[in-house]
């Protein structure tokens, strides 16, 4: 795990007057799988595209494989796997043209994987691809990603508006993928239940920034949701450090915590109210808590 | 905007704000040209047809199409598909299909009366031509109407909308010319014309709803067991020996049949004149020159999607992500590219190459091509008429292969503003230039004999330039990688050789008396490409790694 297979440091890129990310910064270590996480437009996608090397790094660097992908995109990307969230596949191919078309890029092509993942996917050798579903698709761009066995696999939204059957081929896919040799899986997904069953390390974008990066149990272990009854009702909730984000009305206002608790246990105490519910932080709101607005601003100290 | 329709005409007019600038501008032009004439009361004797060809009509001609392309939606569909090209987006709008239809047509066919109307009044027209006011414009709208009616329609098979809109464009246009001919007076071609636009509206009126309710027939059924039996056939079984030849397949297949199907789809109506004029000889050579500039022609439309980077029918120039993550380096994918065209160029001509003699021999009109060239043989020699012979076919597929890629170091680019800027600048420039040449025809042998004295200077700039812009193209090319410094000298090493061979045929078949051997030599520098198809890998690579 000590190897790393994407290194991006620094790397800030800007659209016109919009910072897409800013100074990020981040190392992913060789058979991990990471959950890239954020917002629409939260910069994702643009950190995927550095890595494949379509965007070229304005400042800062990206090495993947210690390799610049702008400089040689052949090294780094035959050794990549990628399924868009465009899904961009040339609709006037047969699917048994896709195959042949894709293995000629890729000595390590498995042709007997790649027959036993159609038959599984149940995809038609002779259909067009412009006239399979959305979701069949997405299993024929997840094929020829997975068919030569990539040592780095990226999947940009890879289920986006699919169905939870092709959403569980993707899931066990990357399943298979960790499972062969421990290979290296990047995805991005703002759906976050997805990213907290295969992901062992989860990067929060928010805005072009990475608001939290750290393995999922320790980002779990941190953060606690603590509801709370204040003796009187109240407009907005008092603010405490290491309270990332207050939702409730009246007298029964709900924390999610960084840390531990003992701040927090000091104040309620200090205000009279009592902690009715507490538990871990799911990382749906870990995420809102981190990237989202705050549902009610707390008020000054 | 209160209602659809204002929201509709907000659409075009935000999208197209550029193209309908351009065209107020130039209308502004037209306007001021004609008010200054007034003004110093000259008398307007515009006689010269090509100047006013190219000031008027090439200018309103360019409009027409793109009109026709705006209000068609024809920029964002595939044309030659099964599907309807109307935005499949604008059928979840709660308005009906009537309004759908109507809406567009109604801002398209006013944009193209307006065109006529206002280049009829503002234009400097040749006197003698009373041009008229009415019918020209009525036309103009009925051949937008039913374009729009043909390409909102879905059909059973793909192709089949750009074979029906031709036949029915061409039937209105042959209505109106033997109209003409037969010097029918204005109401009788309004009468003609104006049922045109309601009769269309029906049909497109009935194409969005069909496209709306998803309801096209699909004949390709028919053909699958075609692609069933070829799916058989070994080399489709084949894997490809290496990435650069499966991309060259993928190229093939997306653009490289397209030349060889335009010309074979334009031979035969060529090559049948032969038996229509077969008693004419200077006819008969006529048509076999424009037999033999068919290819190179119909490259220049073919290139425009051969230059593009994405998908035909999308709205964006970039790079998809699937072309992009290929393994390949930049350069391989335009080594890609250039192969398929070679093949396509190949492929157009063996098809010429092989009608002609067909259709001389059929025809009974092979004496007009022995005899020619038995003159040139008389005129020239044997070695020199056989070499002359070559060279010009050599030079016609050149051309024809320089076509299709001479505009790749734009359309790679994948800029929005770079391609739609060299479209505007080549019409413009044409628009401007083209008037100069009977203008120094006209001014005599003086005007002439001063370009022919600066000729050499002229060419000289020219070569340097491209000298220039070759070296800064190799150097990028050598910094960033993209070729290797044997791939780069074996390159130049080539067009050197090009350039020697072509330099010692032209000082071997031209009189170096009237042609001097250094202009000679200005020329083949000239004639060999270089710089735009070296420059393609890095409009690929700007593209690519943006």
């Amino acid at each position: 795990m000590s190897e790393s297979v994407i290194n991006v440091s620094e790397l800030t890129r800007r659209f016109g007057a919009k910072t897409a990310l800013a100074s990020v910064s981040l190392s992913m270590p060789r058979g991990a799988v990471y959950g890239l996480v954020g917002a629409n437009g939260a910069g994702k996608t643009t950190l995927i595209k550095h890595v494949l090397g379509l965007l070229r790094a304005e400042s800062g660097s990206v090495r993947v494989f210690g390799l610049d992908p702008v400089a040689d995109p052949v090294s780094v990307l035959s050794r990549i796997g990628y399924l868009s969230e465009e899904n961009d596949l040339p609709g006037w191919m047969r699917v048994n043209e896709l195959i042949r078309y894709s293995r000629s890029f890729y000595p390590a092509w498995d042709d007997v994987y790649a027959e036993e993942l159609r038959q599984t996917f149940a995809l038609d050798p002779t259909t067009k691809i412009r006239n399979l579903s959305r979701g069949q698709k997405a299993r024929a761009g997840l094929l020829i990603a997975l068919a030569y066995r990539p040592e780095l696999l990226v999947l940009d939204e890879p289920s986006s508006g699919l169905d939870p059957i092709v959403r569980r081929d993707i899931l066990g896919a990357i399943i298979r993928t960790i499972a062969n040799e421990g290979r290296t899986v990047l995805f991005s997904s703002h759906l976050l239940e997805e990213v907290e069953q295969v992901a062992d390390h989860v990067t929060m974008i928010s805005r072009g920034r990475i608001a939290l990066s750290a393995p999922l149990d320790v980002i779990k272990e941190s953060h606690r949701c603590v509801t709370v009854r204040f003796p009187e009702p109240r407009l907005r909730p008092p603010a405490v450090a290491g309270v990332l984000r207050w939702e409730g009305q009246d007298q029964e206002w709900t924390a999610v915590a960084r840390g531990g608790s003992g701040e927090l246990e000091a104040a309620i105490v200090g205000w009279k109210a009592r902690i009715v519910a507490e538990r871990f932080a799911s990382l749906d709101e870990v995420f809102v808590a981190h990237a989202g607005e705050a549902a009610a601003p707390a008020e000054d100290v | 905007m209160r209602s659809p329709a204002a929201a509709i005409a907000w659409e075009f007019r935000r999208r197209h704000r550029w193209g309908l600038i351009a065209f107020a501008c130039y209308l502004l032009v037209l306007a001021t040209s004609k008010l200054l004439l007034l003004e110093r009361g000259q008398s307007v004797t515009f006689d010269d047809e090509q100047s006013f060809a190219f000031a008027v009509v090439v200018p309103v001609g360019t409009t027409f199409m793109y009109f026709l392309a705006v209000f068609t939606f024809g920029f964002a569909g595939d044309l030659a598909g099964r599907r309807s090209i109307y935005p499949a987006r604008m059928f979840t709008l709660p308005v009906t299909s009537g309004a759908l239809a109507g809406w567009p047509m109604l801002y398209g066919t006013s944009a193209m009366a307006v065109l006529w109307l206002a280049t009829r009044f503002l234009a400097v027209w040749p006197s003698g031509l009373d041009a008229p006011w009415i019918w020209p414009a009525l036309l103009a709208a009925a051949i937008l109407a039913w374009t729009q009616a043909m390409a909102w329609m879905p059909y059973a098979l793909p192709g089949l909308r750009v074979i029906i809109t031709v036949l029915l464009l061409t039937s209105i246009d042959v209505v109106a010319f033997l109209a003409i001919y037969y010097e029918a007076s204005e109401p009788v071609m309004v009468a003609l014309l104006a049922p045109h636009v309601p009769l269309a509206y029906f049909a497109a009126r009935f194409a969005v709803a069909s496209a709306r309710r998803g309801d096209a027939p699909d004949w390709l059924q028919i053909f699958a067991w075609l692609g069933r039996i070829t799916d058989l056939l070994p080399r489709r079984r084949d894997h490809f020996p290496s990435p650069a030849r499966a991309q060259a397949w993928f190229e093939w297949r997306r653009h490289g049949r397209s030349l060889p199907a335009l010309v074979c789809i334009l031979l035969p109506f060529e090559l049948s004149l032969l038996f229509l004029f077969r008693d004419t000889p200077v006819l008969v050579a006529e048509i076999l020159i424009a037999v033999l500039f068919t290819p190179p022609f119909m490259a220049i439309f073919v290139a425009a999607t051969v230059s593009r980077s994405s998908p035909d029918g999308s709205d964006s120039h970039e790079l998809t992500p699937f072309i992009a993550a290929r393994p390949l380096t930049s350069a391989s994918l335009i080594a890609a590219k250039l192969k398929a065209t070679i093949r396509s160029t190949l492929a157009s001509w063996l098809l010429v190459l092989v009608a002609i003699p067909l259709a001389l021999r059929l025809s009974g009109t092979s004496s007009v091509g022995v005899d020619g060239a038995r003159r040139l043989i008389e005129i020239a020699g044997t070695p020199r008429a056989v070499a002359i012979g070559l060279l010009s076919l050599v030079a016609l597929v050149l051309c024809t292969w320089k076509q299709l890629v001479q505009s790749l170091y734009i359309g790679m680019s994948g800029r929005a503003w770079l391609v739609k800027g060299s479209v505007f600048v080549t019409l413009s420039l044409l628009t401007l230039s083209v008037p100069l040449v009977p203008w120094v025809i006209r001014n005599g042998r003086e005007a002439i004999a001063t370009l022919w004295n600066a000729l050499p200077w002229i060419l000289a700039v020219l070569v340097c330039i491209k000298i220039s812009a070759a070296a800064w193209v190799a150097i990028r090319l050598h910094d960033i990688r993209l070729l290797s410094d044997r791939t780069l000298v074996i390159g130049a090493l080539c067009w050197d050789a090009a350039v020697l061979a072509l330099y010692g045929l032209l000082v071997w078949l031209l009189p170096t008396m009237i042609f001097p051997s250094y202009l000679l030599a200005l020329v083949a520098i000239l004639a060999i490409p270089l710089v735009r198809i070296s420059a393609a890998p890095l409009a690929l690579s700007w593209n690519r790694h943006r």
